[in-house]
């Protein structure tokens, strides 16, 4: 499998710590915003090829950060993988125009899993 | 002219005055029927004889007082027959004087006026007691309306009365106090006119004309509106029509409790526990993780005991996360805020795939499944899974000693039906009775395995949601069957 960039956007430092772990393990390069006020700049900056956002975050809520993704920015066609421990979560994700959602708390395996199949 | 006295119906006497003690010296046919005494056992003898022992009538005196004074007079006195009957004798004496003016005669003329005087004194009788069955009778209602109106008075609820053309009878106080409205601008008016029809609400006229006709009564009915005042109120709703003839007949009483703030209080918890199972959530999405990656780098040469231990802690952090869940379909259930999202989906795939799950967490056990129904079946299948799954894992949980748990699936009419059997514990008639109940836990049970009691209430209330039911058969000692119908059309078709 190709090596690629993967962003990670969650408040959460443990979640991140695992994520990166096993993207890293795997061979993808991570990079992660906890910040999700950075997060638009930074995929300006990095373009990634993938983006797992969390939802529930202080200041801007992934949400807002998918919806304004997929209208206004040149990154509308970047896939998202929404991760997130509330109950209307995937509806949520759906509705913003997530590629897919995966709840919190997550298998790795299903993590991996959805990662191939979106970037092949 | 004894003979014409002797025709007479009324007894007469003559007593002599002149002699002493005034005894009688004549009387006639009637006289002797009505006394019972003969004409030899009268005649000499002094009028007091029929007076037998009754000695202290007031009546005496008034008669002494006349023989005395020569007046004439008269009287009703109680008598006595010779054979000691009562009869009530109407007497009237006149003096006879001579030239004189001395009285020198008495002549009494007497009638038995007992049948008279009894029906007089029936008649009093019956008065006395209705006059005092009727103050009995005042003094209930009285007593009863003091109640009902204490009663009316002490709801915290806002009470009316209207007629059947909706003008206010009566209002209680917790209503004018509710809605700040004095009685004299609420009773004797017209519903909809009060205040500046603030009343006159669609969704509460199209309940009084369009629904209480023909279901009565209305039980809560939930209506929203904006009043003056007492800005936006949400208000539960419970009219009953009278039925029965009587004064009552057609009147509307309409309860309105205003639970605005109760509502309130259900939303604010709901938020709570959603934040709250969100936060809990997250680290252990965090431990998960890492127990994850800690498998991913497990040595080829980890202990028995090692690998073991750390199978058991992903089991926990399962345990832990469901519980979670649970607790958040729980209050959900409770605020009725359990959404379902119906969905056509293979339900073989779907019992196959919830078996799997519960596979891969109790390897040990043995999950047999029999039968298949090849349905599509419309339902939220996230919620339906939840069910088998819960099932799964009480059969497993209950079952220490055995190994076996046998699934099985079917159709049954329009329906599907899902049974799941374990050869564990069983249960008694008891907690076969109770186990769907919010946090009912088995008697036997409760000390020796871990729960919440709320697994099966979750349970039953989705299928209940979806229009199937649940129930169970069990046996202490040989082991439950839990089952499951479901509408294969989802719940609206099967109505
Ligand atoms: N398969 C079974 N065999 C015997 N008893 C059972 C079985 N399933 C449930 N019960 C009884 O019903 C009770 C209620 O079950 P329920 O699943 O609602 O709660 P729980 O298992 O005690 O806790 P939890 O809420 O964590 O599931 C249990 O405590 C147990 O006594
Ligand atoms: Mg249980």
């Amino acid at each position: 499998m190709d090596k690629k960039k993967i962003m990670i956007c969650d408040d959460d430092e443990g979640i991140i710590d695992v994520l990166e772990m096993i993207l890293d393990e795997v061979g993808h390069t991570v990079i992660s915003v906890n910040d999700s006020l950075k997060v638009l700049a930074a995929i300006d900056r990095e373009q990634p090829d993938l983006l797992i956002l969390d939802l529930w975050m202080p200041r801007l809520s992934g949400q807002e950060v998918l919806k304004h993704l997929r209208k206004h920015s040149a990154h509308h066609q970047l896939k998202v993988i929404v991760i997130s421990a509330s109950r209307d979560g995937e509806q949520i994700a759906n509705d913003a125009g997530a590629n897919q959602f995966i709840a919190k708390p997550f298998d790795l395996n299903n993590i991996l899993d959805s990662v191939n199949a979106l970037l092949n | 002219m004894t003979m014409a006295l002797d025709a007479s119906i009324s007894g007469i006497i003559i007593t002599d005055n002149t002699q002493q003690d005034n005894p009688i010296i004549y009387c006639n046919k009637a006289f002797e029927k009505i006394t019972g005494y003969s004409r030899k056992e009268i005649i000499g003898h002094n009028c007091r004889f029929l007076q037998a022992q009754d000695r202290s009538q007031k009546e005496r005196s008034i008669l002494s007082r006349c023989i005395a004074e020569g007046v004439e007079c008269r009287v009703e006195i109680r008598n006595y027959k010779k054979n000691g009957d009562l009869f009530w004798n109407e007497l009237y004496m006149s003096p006879v004087k001579n030239a004189n003016g001395e009285v020198t005669h008495f002549i009494g003329v007497q009638n038995d006026v007992t049948a008279r005087k009894n029906a007089e004194h029936d008649l009093r009788q019956q008065k006395l007691m209705m006059e005092k069955r009727i103050e009995e009778r005042t003094n209930e209602l009285r007593e009863s309306e003091a109640f009902l109106s204490s009663i009316i008075e002490t709801v915290r609820e806002g009470l009316l009365v209207l007629d059947p053309n909706f003008n206010v009878l009566s209002a209680n106080n917790h209503f004018l106090r509710t809605f700040k409205v004095s009685k004299e601008e609420t009773v004797g008016r017209q519903l909809y006119d009060l205040g500046n029809h603030q009343w006159d609400i669609p969704k509460l006229r199209d309940l009084l004309v369009k629904i209480l006709p023909t279901n009565n009564p209305v039980v809560d009915f939930e209506v929203e509106h904006d009043f003056p005042h007492i800005g936006k109120k949400l208000m539960l709703l419970n009219a009953y029509r009278v039925e029965f003839e009587g004064q009552y007949k057609d009147q509307i009483l309409l309860a309105i409790e205003d639970i605005t703030e109760r509502r309130e209080v259900e939303i604010r918890k709901d938020d709570f526990l959603s934040i709250a199972s969100h936060e809990l959530r997250t680290p252990l999405t965090t431990i998960k993780g890492y127990v994850q990656l800690l498998d991913r780098a497990m040595p080829q040469n980890a202990s028995e005991k090692f690998l073991s231990t750390f199978g058991k802690v992903s089991v926990y952090v399962e345990r832990l996360n469901s519980l979670i869940s649970e607790l958040l379909d729980v209050s959900r259930i409770q605020s009725g805020n359990m959404e379902l999202h119906m969905a056509r989906f293979d339900f073989d795939n779907m019992i196959t795939e919830a078996i799997e799950g519960m596979r891969t967490t109790v390897p040990g056990h043995q999950i047999i499944l029999s039968g298949q129904t090849g349905a599509k079946v419309v339902a939220d299948e996230s919620h339906i899974a939840q069910v088998v799954s819960n099932l799964l894992s009480n059969a497993i949980k209950y079952a220490p000693d055995s190994e076996k748990i046998e699934v099985n699936i079917a159709n049954v009419s329009d329906y599907v039906k899902v049974s799941v059997k374990d050869f564990g514990l069983g249960m008694s008639a008891e907690d076969r009775k109770k186990v769907f109940e919010r946090f009912y836990r088995g008697v036997e049970i409760q000390k020796k395995f871990p729960g919440m009691g709320i697994g099966l209430y979750i349970c039953d209330q989705i299928i209940k949601r979806h229009n199937g039911t649940l129930w169970v058969e069990s046996e202490i000692g040989k082991g439950s069957i839990f089952s499951f119908t479901l509408p294969k059309a989802g719940k609206e078709t099967n109505g």
